[in-house]
């Protein structure tokens, strides 16, 4: 809407000085409008884990001390430069100069300590506050250098500063950042409609490069047919996770629209209780295995192919191995495995399902594949807070289909009391280590060993990786396509 | 006469409280912490006990319970978990879509609904009468939300005269809001149109077999005459029952149609917060609803006696 | 004004022969066929997905196409009938018996104790949005066809004991009750007597719209995801699949869409020829 009414304005004035070209036209527009299909509960991604908080705040209007750019690198941001010591647990960051936050507060050494305290303050209602507690102490010799002390080393610390969870905040505003967001990024907060629409505008004072927009409002959307009607009307100019993989077709179809699917760190798992007869019987679990043709799936799912995956990790990351191999769809096989296992007949269990429609539809799939070699899975949908009480929390279920979204995070299976109930001491002990591995080469190498575990182990039934559907106006460039981590950075896009 | 008010007054207040208990005790049934859902699959066990005494759920019950009744009566219906504003400033946004579309809904359903069953009846067993009935069927018969659909199909994929979903908001202007709201108020008033239409026309037909609308005819008032000044007045009754009962299942219907339309509404809010279990959400609009129901069926009530002086006597 | 007063109809026509009602009979005799028929033959296993067969348009191998699954649509809105017949009748039955009992038992004695006690409680449960009834019910005991039955009567209830009491009221103040009551009848009596005979029309009337409703309101369920649970076809939860396929796929939407409407308009029909055998009223105005 905005758009147009802009292009309106612009026409006048072109009229108006009637000598102007046509092209001051498309030069006039510099402001977009992106269509997302949740809307984030509030906006401040240091109180909840909602993705959609991610997606409109990080790089827009908060910024960490480093960013991770579209290849999943991590990147200098607040802060410009960073040095690990010899000892691996001490990094001094060395900070940005002449940053501001949006209401004119400098931004100081100061404030990353308070942000970072605050996240792992007793009271801190930080939804990853485990990324902040390998630190000892934070010092702040001078207003531009932060020297951080890490109790032992941890290779994912540096990553973690990427994340929403650490952004900067000042300690004026902090606890208003939840509707009115203060930070130190391209972009500000300018009003916020909900149920609707967000809009910002650019931050004039902003440290780094300008971006070429001037506005932005992200719009949301979660009617599928609301989400093509207004791509297609040119109402929006991106949808940065299309929820209708149906109309992807159509689509592509439209020259105006460019789509791409691109891959997130999505983990989608069919959850097995691995503490519960007869998923604790390897053989069952190898069946299970067997029996799911993830390419059917995928295809039941969305209707074209998305990236399979055979253990816990993104294809997306540089130490990724390719196992879809390692359990290749094969029923016969399947049954035989079952038989060994002492269930001739099969068994009966639930499924239990949480509401995104990628559960629900690959639930049924799954119910059916798995019912073709005797396992009767009786389908269970649940909301998401019950899900979370009885699948997540209580660990009350046989299976479950999810996504996992936060990046690498294979360590969820050397946790104690998570609800897949894998308990293997290797495991744990490969997980501490690469914990402990600073170098990139030797670190991968584990992460490879550990998803092999994994997938040897049959732990979970590994499915696909959830796709990120991008659908841009021909016109605007910049937008991310992949999703090392969900964020939207509006300094990148820029109409041609 | 006053007596009999304040007894209404006191069984009213009842029961509100008994709804109020109810709700209250329900949403303590529902499995699932608000404060997980906000903090996701990584949240430490001392950031969800941090987060649950914010949001003030480390109180027991029972006190908890007596401080929502005590916001409700100062007018203060607390903190939304999800959302973390207040959640009279969410109602009071989302009624600007709610309250507009339902008003359109009940104005189209009336101004469809009476005049057609008005003529169906007086045209008893014409054509015109079949073609109304058939209209009256097939509004019962098709399925709102399917109804939505088939005007998305049409007028927003196929034509693109309106828009498929969503609310621009009141600031972007009253034409392309009302625009926003016109196939979902279609949507929502045609089964409503049709109810409407079948219960006019049937109670005017019973009301013309009167006594009394006989003895009016007797008297040789004409026809018009007898149906406005005596068959309408008494074969309304039924109509304002319908119109009251009918409010619910507008509820209803909005809470559907505005997720089929994506509309950010009262209906969409209350689904949206059940399934984030933002509980406080959940009960202050649960409450309003069926207070405002049960505030409806007093003054259906009442209505009854105004319009029917026989029942006014007992 | 009892009914053994009426003879047969003015001779004009005969209410069963009205074509309304004849096609009604046909819709509604279709609709239980084709549930019948379902339990022995249906062109294909409605579960069955053929994955690579998915989101094919409608042809002499599926009559109604095939969904996102590659099942055979026409096969799944066979085996949905009888999930709402089902649910229709289970929700309106409960509601109309115990609502109208409710209803008559309110209205002997206007504000009365009773009448108070039964109005009050209608009162309460109507309150509640029956949606957000269900949504809640379900939220605790899980989705599905017996949680939706029981949500469904408890909205069918309140209807039924309004509109039975309203109606009651009325019967009540006219003059035959008095001379019912000199005559020596009891209240019970005169309820079934007189006060029932004469509200069974509108009540017929009202239970044809509550049936409608009851399988709209199934639909409008199952639709949200509340209803019958997959792999068990269901109208309305077709109708939620096939939303995002609208504009490339409208048959996935219109097929159970027209079978929802036609099956409310069919039991409409049969309950508008039946409500002029029934009420004697209008038979005779005829």
């Amino acid at each position: 809407m905005t758009t147009r009414r802009e292009l309106l304005a612009g026409a006048g004035l072109a009229a108006l000085a009637a000598q102007l070209p046509v092209v001051a036209l498309a030069q006039a527009k510099d402001s977009v409008t992106i269509a997302q299909t949740l809307e984030p509960p509030t906006l401040d991604p240091t109180s909840g884990a909602a993705q959609a908080i991610r997606e409109v705040t990080l790089q827009n209007i908060f910024e960490g001390l480093v960013k991770v750019d579209r290849t999943g690198k991590i990147q200098p941001c607040l802060a410009e430069s960073w040095q690990i010591a010899d000892d691996n647990v001490t990094y001094r960051f060395k900070l940005r100069q002449g940053a501001k936050f949006h209401d004119g507060t400098p931004f100081t050494a100061e404030q990353v300590k308070f942000s970072f305290e605050r996240a792992v303050a007793a009271d801190s209602t930080n939804a990853q506050r485990q990324l902040f507690t390998p630190i000892a102490e934070i010092t702040t010799p001078d207003p531009a250098t932060v020297v951080i002390k890490l109790k032992q080393p941890t290779a994912n610390f540096l990553f973690g500063l990427a994340w929403g969870d650490a952004v900067i905040v000042a300690p004026a505003t902090a606890a208003s950042n939840k509707t009115n967001p203060v930070g130190t990024g391209p972009f500000k907060f300018v009003r916020w409609n909900r149920g609707d629409r967000l809009e910002l505008a650019r931050n004039d004072g902003y440290w780094g490069e300008k971006p070429a927009l001037a506005k932005a409002t992200f719009r949301f959307m979660s009617d599928p047919q609301a989400q093509v009607a207004a791509l297609r009307a040119g109402d929006v100019d991106a949808h940065t996770n299309l929820s209708a993989p149906e109309a992807v077709p159509q689509l592509k179809a439209d020259a105006k629209l460019k789509v791409t699917i691109g891959g997130t760190e999505g983990e989608t798992v069919l959850a097995t209780n691995n503490a519960k007869p007869p998923f604790d019987n390897l053989k069952v679990r190898q069946a299970i295995a067997h029996a799911l043709d993830r390419k059917t799936i995928a295809l039941g799912v969305y209707g074209f192919d998305v990236p399979l995956i055979g253990s816990h990790f993104s294809p997306l990351h540089p130490a990724y191995v390719d196992l879809t191999g390692t359990y290749p769809y094969d029923p016969a096989k399947a049954k035989a495995l079952l038989a060994e296992a002492g269930f001739p007949n099969g068994f009966n269990c639930t499924l239990k399902l949480p509401p995104p429609s990628y559960a629900r539809r690959s639930g049924e799939i799954v119910a059916a594949l798995l019912a073709q070699i005797g396992i009767n899975a009786a389908i269970e949908p649940l909301e998401f807070p019950q899900w979370l009480e009885r699948v997540f929390r209580n660990k009350d279920y046989d299976l479950s289909i999810i996504a996992h979204t936060e990046p690498l995070d294979i360590d969820i299976y050397a946790r104690d009391g998570y609800y897949f109930q894998y308990k293997n001491p290797e495991f744990k002990a490969l997980i501490a280590k690469i914990s402990e591995t600073l170098d990139d080469g030797a670190r991968n190498e584990l992460y490879k060993q550990a998803q092999r575990k994994l997938a040897q182990d049959a732990v979970n039934g590994f499915l696909f990786i959830l796709p990120k559907i991008t659908v841009v106006n021909a016109a605007l460039e910049g937008m991310w396509t992949d999703w090392p981590l969900p964020v939207t950075p509006l300094a990148e896009l820029r109409w041609r | 006469m006053i007596g009999y008010i304040l007894r209404r007054l006191a069984a009213l207040g009842l029961t509100l409280l008994a709804a109020a208990v109810v709700i209250f005790v329900v949403l303590e049934i529902l499995p699932g912490d608000p404060a997980a859902v906000t903090l996701g699959l990584n949240a430490a066990p001392e950031a969800l006990a941090a987060l649950r005494a914010e949001m003030g759920l480390d109180k027991p019950a029972v006190l908890r319970f007596l401080l929502w009744l005590g916001g409700l009566a100062t007018g203060d219906l607390g903190q939304s978990y999800t959302y973390r504003v207040p959640v009279l400033q969410l109602i009071a946004e989302r009624m600007a879509v709610t309250l507009p579309l339902a008003l359109m809904a009940i104005a189209l359903a009336t101004a469809i609904g009476i005049p057609l069953g008005m003529l169906a009846a007086s045209r008893h067993g014409r054509l015109t009468d079949a073609g109304v009935m058939a209209f009256a069927q097939a509004g019962l018969a098709i399925p709102n939300f399917w109804f939505g659909l088939l005007l998305v199909l049409v007028f927003a994929v196929g034509l693109g005269w309106l828009p498929a979903g969503g609310f621009p908001g009141w600031q972007a202007g009253i034409g392309v809001s009302l625009k926003a709201l016109l196939m979902p108020a279609l949507a929502l008033a045609l089964p409503q149109a049709a109810i409407i239409a079948r219960v006019t026309r049937s109670s005017m037909l019973d009301t013309l077999q009167e006594d009394f609308v006989r003895t009016a005819r007797a008297k040789g008032l004409s026809e018009g005459t007898t149906m406005r000044r005596h068959a309408l007045r008494n074969a309304l009754i039924p109509v304002v029952t319908i119109l009251g009962l009918q409010f619910s299942v507008l509820i209803a219907g909005a809470i559907i149609i505005e997720n089929v339309f994506a509309l950010p509404g009262l209906g969409r809010l209350v689904f949206q917060a059940i399934a984030q279990h933002d509980l406080i959400v959940v009960k202050d609009l649960v409450m309003l609803f069926a207070g405002l129901a049960i505030l409806i069926n007093f003054a259906v009530e009442l209505l009854y006696g105004l319009i029917d002086p026989r029942l006014r006597q007992s | 004004m009892s009914a053994v007063q009426d003879k047969a109809p003015g001779g004009k026509r005969h209410w069963w022969l009205a074509p309304s009602f004849v096609i009604g009979i046909v819709l509604a005799m279709l609709v239980v066929a084709a549930a019948l028929t379902s339990y022995v033959w249906t062109p294909y296993q409605p579960t069955q997905m053929m994955i690579l067969n998915r989101l094919k348009g409608p042809s002499a191998a599926n009559w109604f196409g095939t969904d996102q699954f590659g099942r055979d649509v026409f096969s799944m809105i066979m085996v949905g009938a009888r999930n709402s017949l089902a649910v229709g009748l289970g929700a309106v039955g409960i509601g109309m018996v115990a609502g109208t009992a409710l209803g008559l038992a309110a209205s002997v004695r206007r504000d009365g104790i009773l009448d108070h006690i039964i109005m009050r409680t209608a009162d309460f449960t109507h309150a509640f949005p029956a949606v957000l009834t269900a949504i809640m019910m379900t939220a605790i005991a899980g989705p599905g066809m017996l949680n939706a039955i029981v949500a469904i009567a408890v909205l069918n209830l309140p209807y039924f004991a309004r509109l039975s009491r309203g109606a009651a009221l009325q019967v009540w103040a006219q003059d035959f009750i008095q001379a019912a009551r000199a005559a020596g009848l009891n209240n019970r009596q005169i309820t079934l007597r007189h006060v029932l005979p004469n509200i069974a029309g509108i009540l017929v009337v009202q239970a044809t719209i509550q049936f409608a409703l009851a399988v709209l309101a199934e639909a409008g369920l199952s639709y949200l995801g509340l209803g019958t649970q997959p792999p068990n076809p269901s109208w309305g939860r077709m109708l939620n699949e096939a939303q995002t396929f609208m504009a490339t796929q409208p048959w996935l939407a219109i097929f159970p869409g027209a079978a929802i409407a036609l099956t409310v308009l069919g039991f409409n029909l049969l309950g508008d020829g039946l409500r002029d055998a029934v009420d004697p009223r209008l038979r005779r105005a005829r």
